[in-house]
């Protein structure tokens, strides 16, 4: 007998929803419900994740009904050089001001791919830098600190 | 007539220097992301949203608008030369689009699509100057009941419409209708999933939400898939149609523009269903279908003259009612917000300049597009050659300042973060996140209209049943919910969605 087959973007996406409508729920436990002609804080959120639940259930009981597509596989290099770049630009934007954030951000985010070569990448990341300096601070006057306070 | 005398207003609006100005950098930018693959208006619109702070509502509106339909002319240059949509609305125009540009006919290809795009976007807008009255009108009869069920329909269609799964963009709807309710309550003062942090009070931003999910998650599905992108380097000759061109185009023109206004109004339209329904009217009427992915004219007028008409069109419910066709229009609304303005039936009367404007300045647009863009071919391709490598580390640079620019807050950055990783999760399991962003921003309003006609009703449900403009609005949901049940429509909708 061959072992039961479950369709993992189904799985993954029912799991995800319950969790989100469970913590929801959770979070939201001493907000007051009320009734429908005087709603209290509650009332939307309750119904909202009541219904969210009920999808996220909905689509673990269908991943059972066998894959129908499968996913493609995670590669973790541009994801996790992406996501470091935008955390290192939250990291250093205001403590080591625009200007360095810039740089790193960019190296960081050129690391996705292996095309990406060093020299280039370098001056490419001082090029934008200084144009975002220039955007941003000089032109549009954003409050954020260009250099190291 | 009011008609000409509203035109009127609108186009002493758009046609203030500064205003052209913004109409110009508009659809300029537009054309640029529209011709780049990967970069859509979506997280394009969601970048500039900051800088429209200091900006008249008017300019910053007319600015955004320009983006989104320079995009739809600049993906379809895309599309004809390289084979490679720029935007999800020109998949179509591949087609036939580049067989011509192979045969040699690359110019013609883009002269239609252009002329074809400047048709349609006229006469939408006369069709947006119609039908806005009257609609602007029924709206004011409108009470929170009437409302609440608009919305829903809105949502409901929204869904129906839009590619995907039925079931798994409804789930997308309810998560962002969540994400919407995060924040203090309005009526209560009662914080909500704040989770005690601070930023969180006023609510998610939907600049970040939009910027992950739609910006940075498809940078990073891209990199995944391996770079192929090799630019058909071929002098672009021969722009001027022949008579006998357009003779053959004309009609395509305008069954494409007819049908792209009619779709592009319905919620849930917009730029993407009308050049697929198009294409396939066009291969059906032609006397010789086997034409068909191999040059033929029509199939680049026709979708052309759709995809614009419908981007266009798909402005009458914001403009006219305050609800968002699709996400990029509650992007939009999110704008006029920003800029302290309710959307909402009562601005054609509050703010005449701006809505008239917006519209005028469609056609502007369109004429400033038709005049640069062939000229400029040239430019626009060597664009394209601009190697991704460099492009997506500078998206995703201008992305994080430009959120951080929207509170300058760091929250935002992160929440954006969040988001990435969520959006790409969501590319992997199939969902698309576009129901999400329309349910985030009209969570807040549709709990505010469910809240006044519980009230006026005294929580009676049977309100929204006994309302005659409000139980029609149902119907229409329940209907819409029914057809995507019975198992004939799924089959023919995957069909037509295939095609």
């Amino acid at each position: 007998m061959t072992r039961l087959r479950l369709d993992r973007r189904d799985l993954l996406l029912g799991a995800f929803l319950v969790a989100v409508a469970a913590g929801a729920l959770y979070a939201t436990r001493t907000l007051s419900v009320g009734h429908a002609a005087d709603m209290g804080p509650g009332y939307m959120p309750r119904v909202v994740s009541l219904a969210l639940l009920g999808f996220g259930l909905f689509f673990l009981a269908r991943s059972a009904r066998g894959a129908t597509a499968t996913i493609e596989p995670v590669r973790l290099r541009p994801l996790l050089a992406v996501l470091a770049a935008v955390g290192v630009f939250a990291l250093t934007a205001e403590r080591l001001g625009l200007a360095i954030a810039s740089v790193l951000t960019v190296l960081l985010a050129g690391l996705a791919t292996r095309e990406t070569k060093p020299l280039e990448s370098m001056g490419f990341a001082l090029l934008l830098s200084a144009l975002a300096a220039l955007l941003f601070i000089k032109v549009l006057a954003l409050p954020i600190p260009l250099w190291p306070r | 007539m009011e008609l000409f005398d509203n035109l009127l207003i609108g186009l002493s609006t758009a046609l203030e220097l500064k205003n052209l100005g913004f109409c110009l950098i508009g659809v300029l930018i537009g054309t640029a992301i529209g011709v780049l693959p990967g970069i859509g208006p979506i997280p394009t619109i969601a970048l500039l949203l900051p800088f429209t702070f200091g900006m008249e509502p008017a300019g910053a509106m007319i600015m955004l608008a320009g983006i989104f339909y320079g995009a739809q002319y600049g993906g379809s240059t895309t599309a004809i030369l390289v084979n490679v949509p720029g935007e999800t609305s020109s998949v179509v125009t591949c087609l036939d689009g580049h067989q011509m540009a192979r045969q040699g006919r690359a110019g013609l290809a883009l002269a239609i699509a252009a002329l074809s795009s400047f048709f349609a976007g006229t006469v939408a807008t006369i069709v947006i100057a119609l039908l806005s009255v009257p609609l602007a009108a029924l709206a004011l009869k409108f009470t929170a009941v009437e409302y609440f069920s608009l919305l829903v329909l809105g949502l409901i269609a929204a869904v129906v419409l839009a590619h995907g799964s039925v079931a798994r963009s409804l789930s997308m709807v309810l998560l962002g209708l969540l994400l919407g309710l995060v924040g203090i309550d309005v009526s209560s003062g009662a914080a909500r999933m704040t989770f005690g942090v601070p930023a969180l009070s006023d609510g998610l931003d939907f600049v970040p939400v939009a910027m992950g999910m739609f910006g940075l998650a498809e940078i990073i599905a891209n990199l995944e898939r391996p770079a192929e992108r090799h630019v058909v380097s071929q002098a672009v000759r021969g722009l001027i149609p022949s008579w006998a061109d357009l003779k053959q185009a004309f009609p395509a023109m305008v069954r494409g523009t007819a049908l792209g206004s009619a779709l592009g109004v319905l919620p849930g339209g917009g730029a993407a269903l009308p050049p697929f329904s198009s294409y396939a009217l066009e291969k059906k009427l032609a006397k010789d279908p086997s034409r068909f992915g191999h040059g033929a004219i029509e199939g680049v007028a026709g979708p052309e003259a759709a995809n614009n008409a419908g981007a266009q069109t798909s402005f009458i419910p914001l403009l006219t009612l305050g609800i968002p066709a699709n996400a990029l229009m509650a992007l939009m609304i999110g704008a006029l917000m920003m800029q302290g303005i309710q959307p909402g039936p009562q601005i054609m009367r509050e703010q005449p300049q701006l809505v008239w404007g917006v519209i005028a300045s469609m056609w502007v647009g369109n004429l400033m597009l038709l005049v640069i863009n062939l000229p400029l071919i040239g430019l626009w391709v060597s664009m394209l050659r601009i190697p991704y490598r460099l492009l997506f580390p500078a998206i995703v640079l201008f992305c994080c300042i430009g959120t951080y620019g929207i509170s300058n807050s760091l929250f935002n950055v992160w929440l954006m973060l969040g988001c990435a990783a969520i959006g790409y999760f969501f590319i992997k399991v199939g969902v698309e996140p576009a129901p999400l962003l329309l349910g985030l921003v009209l969570g807040p309003q549709l709990e505010e209209y469910f809240r006044r006609a519980m009230l006026l009703a005294d929580g009676d449900f049977s309100v929204f049943l006994t309302r005659p403009i409000s139980a029609g609005l149902l119907v229409v949901v329940a209907l819409l919910l029914a057809a995507m049940l019975s198992p004939m429509v799924v089959r023919g909708r995957k069909q037509a969605l295939a095609e």
